[in-house]
């Protein structure tokens, strides 16, 4: 059977926001709330009770660090996030490009670690 | 089509912290296209390739024309701790009789989306993305090229050009 690797040449930055209550997160409506803030393309990819972390594309790191009090206002006012004093916001620097020939060779569904313990 | 089982997954999910919103759209476009469809959506699955194992080789013996597992198709726990672990994909891949795959990677190298298109006896099984746009962009394409009849390979070729689209990516370079 066919299997193909496709390569996404977008810039994304990461930022997890902590210190939050959630419950009943309605992600679509934190994208859109947040997207509408920053003018950027946002995908929440990981939510525990008191944290969400989202991939933004195509924007600078350091616009959003600037207003981070305002980007926490704006996601507290999504379905099910109440922020806390403690609530914090953390944004990392754009990923950088690596060489495809680093991409593996054979379908993936596990680190090292993962494949060698499920090793035959 | 007249069977099909959601499966949700993901503790997020299954805990309440996140709502599911995949499943209902899903939903909707499926009984849209087969108004007779009996579309069962199940208790959300835990992050756990043997749990996930368990609940399809469950349903392979009521024979659904399709099983769609939600969620769990990237590989983001491989770079942050906090992300969800995503075992769908390793899942199927031990559980189907044969299938198509294809694997979207950031151009950092991180895996981000693997989609599944595969059978198990009689029953045709997929996987989608968990992120809402992702999850809709990629079932539609997947009804669209079902319905025309396509190949495994095809269906699973329009699922991840749909999710593809779904970034601000420019062209896709297939390697």
């Amino acid at each position: 059977m066919e299997h193909q690797y496709i390569i996404a040449h977008a810039d994304k930055t990461v930022l997890k926001i902590s210190g939050l209550q959630v419950k009943g997160l309605n992600t679509r409506e934190l994208e859109q709330i947040l997207s509408d803030k920053i003018h950027s393309l946002v995908r929440v990819i990981g939510v525990t009770g008191d944290s969400v972390e989202m991939d933004i594309y195509e924007a600078e790191p350091e616009q959003i660090r600037k207003d981070a009090q305002g980007v926490i206002r704006a996601v507290a006012l999504a379905e099910g996030i109440t922020a806390t004093e403690l609530t914090q916001m953390v944004c990392s620097e754009k990923i950088l490009e690596v060489d495809y020939n680093l991409i593996p060779d054979q379908p993936v569904s596990g680190c090292a670690k993962e494949k060698w313990m499920k090793r035959p | 089509m007249k069977t099909a089982y959601l499966l949700p997954t993901g503790n997020e999910i299954q805990n309440g912290i996140v709502l599911d919103l995949d499943t209902p759209e899903l939903m909707i476009q499926l009984i849209r296209r087969f108004p007779q469809v009996q579309v069962t959506r199940l208790c959300p699955l835990l992050d756990d390739e043997e749990i996930i194992l368990r609940q399809l080789e469950k349903l392979t013996p009521m024979q659904p024309d399709l099983i769609v597992l939600i969620g769990g198709s990237g590989g983001g726990h491989r770079f942050s701790k906090t992300l969800s672990r995503d075992f769908t994909h390793s899942a199927l891949e031990r559980f189907l009789d044969e299938h198509a795959s294809r694997e979207i990677y950031g151009k950092n190298g991180h895996l981000w989306c693997k989609l599944l298109c595969g059978k198990k006896g009689v029953t045709l099984v997929i996987n989608v993305p968990g992120p809402f746009v992702e999850a809709k962009a990629a079932f539609s394409a997947f009804l669209e090229s079902w319905s025309k009849g396509d190949s495994l390979e095809m269906i699973n070729s329009a699922m991840a050009q749909a999710v593809f689209a779904q970034y601000p990516a420019g062209a896709a370079q297939t390697v």
